[in-house]
């Protein structure tokens, strides 16, 4: 799509402004109906972003417009309260004092809207998260989860052109956060604006974006879908985010890549230059003597540490080549996995990727 | 040996901590012994107590109302604010609470009275401010007023600055999320506020004696009818002082679990 429509519909936005120790310059478009997920380490920019764009931190240099309406352009600026934005919080932050309807009711009031079509509305968008019973609850009546979804109704009773949504699922427990989860995906489907969701669970992005944009230190290091993200991150986060173990490296054409520490990784398919190599923690086999056979590449490394995850286990490896391993529960007691410990790490070349840097 | 050194520790720090306890609470017993208890309805009655009761009351209730409307905006200001200046300006707020009355008193002439500072330009209208029951109420809310800032800002901090954040992207202006939200979540602050700034309201002496003189009805509070009454006939004095004990203690109630925990 060409960038003058996508001017004109959904989000341009290029946000520029110093808070505290970091300096944010990050760009982001997107077109109507779209989410894009915003991930990132903590103290990265994210939230920074996010409020930039409600209004509430205001851009040193830059610009926002959103449906072909220019928010800020670095020198005037609207109001929080005069941009068509919705903005859900983690901890939900509802008015403690007024029942779920009326927190639904409160933007609609607020922008003018007569007192019974307000709460028409509210019950509207009640009933659309699911919680038309529950219209009298006060905040604290209500469960977390069902508090995230009060506050989502609010924020979308406005009929936002831009819906901002920081760690919305943050603060719930693991079980309401996956049906609080699929909630927010069944609503954000019928929402017909752009919406910006900062996360920094993987889950929540790769499950409700469209879109993933990675903001480290203030700039954005990685742009694409989930699909071009997972197989192929571009910075170490990222790489974490996604699971994969990731080297910065060069690489020559007989398929020998040359990590930035040192270390050496034969792969079946070569890059040459500037490439990036990922190597998948399930293709790592873990040996206490030097592994027989077709695997090209083995190292002697120490193990680190050593977490459970459900079935498997991580083992995080260090040496010449840094890897995390996954391996069965069952291979840990039978090769006697300590930290501490020394083992042999083989990975076949076929399972090592390179793309370019 | 030890027996005996711990003994003396005791002794060391539980005589002056019981001379603390004495010199704070004899005076309040005192006052409750003195009182002839079977004269209190009589002498509240005397034609001197009811002009200055009303008085008492209604520039007490008056500098609640200017506290009300006008340091619950600058306490909003100075809750949000994270400007330099802030601290300076809330600095300033604190001055009447150290400053001596009378010197307060002072100072309001040198504001209002005939060549004051703002007081020079209300003379050729024919305005007069000092000595009417004007300036009792400016004397009052020049010494209330600061407790009622600092507790209702104090309660303000308390609030997430976040729902602010909200309120403002869901349309709100300042004033409506002041009214609908802000408000409403710190009406305890405010309580305490309010019930803080009356009481020192009501205790007001030396300001409002320089500033406001002691006129019967028109300046003369019940504080400086005590002060008159102790000289004419004690007995009146100790049966007003007792009322306003009375109300001391009542408005300490109502501070109780907020304030004084």
């Amino acid at each position: 799509m060409s960038a003058a429509s996508r001017v004109s519909a959904g989000l341009d936005a290029r946000i520029r402004l110093s808070r505290g120790e970091i300096e944010v310059d990050v760009a982001l478009t997107a077109e109507p109906g779209q989410v894009i997920g915003v991930l990132g380490p903590n103290g990265g920019g994210k939230t920074t972003t996010i409020l930039a764009l409600a209004g509430v931190l205001h851009l040193a240099e830059g610009h926002v417009r959103v449906g072909g309406q220019v928010w800020d352009d670095g020198r005037h600026r609207l109001a929080p309260e005069q941009r068509a934005v919705g903005l859900m919080l983690a901890d939900s932050l509802l008015f403690p004092h007024l029942r779920a309807l009326d927190n639904v009711a409160y933007g609609p009031r607020s922008r003018g809207v007569g007192r019974h079509e307000a709460r028409d509305r509210a019950r509207t968008e009640l009933e659309r998260v699911g919680l038309s019973d529950r219209a009298a609850s006060r905040p604290r009546e209500l469960s977390s989860g069902q508090q995230a979804r009060v506050a989502l109704a609010r924020a979308l009773a406005t009929d936002p052109a831009l819906l901002l949504l920081d760690e919305p699922l943050a603060a719930l427990d693991p079980d309401t956060r996956a049906r609080t989860r699929s909630d927010l995906a069944a609503r954000l489907t019928a929402y017909d604006g752009v919406t910006v969701l900062v996360t920094h669970d993987p889950l929540d992005a790769l499950t409700l974006a469209d879109h993933l944009v990675f903001v480290e230190d203030g700039r954005v290091t990685q742009f694409g879908t989930p699909a071009e993200v997972l197989s192929e991150p571009r910075s170490a986060y990222v790489g974490t985010v996604v699971g994969l173990n990731l080297y910065a490296a060069q690489g020559d054409s007989h398929g020998h890549v040359h990590t930035a520490d040192g270390g050496l990784i034969v792969t079946t398919s070569p890059t040459e230059g500037a490439v990036w190599a990922t190597v998948p923690p399930s293709a790592v086999s873990l040996h206490r003597h030097h592994p027989e056979g077709s695997p090209r590449n083995a190292w002697r490394l120490r193990i680190a540490s050593v977490t459970m995850q459900g079935q498997s286990a991580r083992i995080g490896l260090v040496g010449e080549v840094p890897l995390t391993a996954e391996v069965t529960l069952e291979s840990v007691t039978a090769l006697g996995l300590q930290v501490g410990h020394d083992v042999w790490a083989a990975v076949k070349a076929t399972e090592v990727r390179t793309y370019p840097r | 040996m030890r027996y005996a050194a711990r003994w003396r520790s005791r002794v060391a720090l539980g005589v002056p901590a019981a001379l603390a306890l004495l010199l704070l609470v004899v005076p309040l017993v005192a006052l409750l012994l003195r009182a002839d208890w079977a004269r209190i309805p009589s002498d509240l009655a005397t034609p001197t107590v009811l002009p200055a009761l009303r008085l008492s009351l209604t520039t007490t209730s008056v500098t609640a109302v200017l506290c009300l409307l006008l340091g619950t905006p600058l306490a909003w200001f100075l809750a949000r604010s994270e400007h330099r200046a802030t601290s300076w300006v809330r600095a300033l707020l604190t001055v009447p609470l150290v400053l001596p009355p009378v010197v307060g008193g002072v100072a309001l002439l040198m504001t209002w009275g005939r060549n004051g500072l703002i007081g020079q330009y209300l003379t050729p209208f024919g305005i007069q401010i000092p000595f009417t029951t004007v300036a009792v109420v400016l004397a009052e809310t020049f010494v209330a007023m600061p407790y009622y800032v600092l507790a209702v800002e104090g309660a303000m901090r308390g609030l997430d600055p976040r729902l602010e954040s909200v309120a403002r992207t869901l349309g709100a202006s300042d004033v409506r999320y002041l009214r609908t939200v802000g408000i409403p979540l710190v009406l305890p602050g405010i309580a305490s506020g309010l019930a803080l700034a009356w009481a020192r309201a009501l205790g007001e002496f030396g300001a409002t004696i320089t500033f406001a003189g002691n006129f019967q009805g028109r300046t003369q509070t019940l504080p400086l009818l005590v002060y008159v009454e102790l000289e004419r006939d004690p007995q009146v004095a100790v049966s007003i002082s007792i009322m306003l004990l009375a109300v001391s203690v009542l408005v300490l109630g109502v501070l109780r679990g907020r304030w004084l925990r």
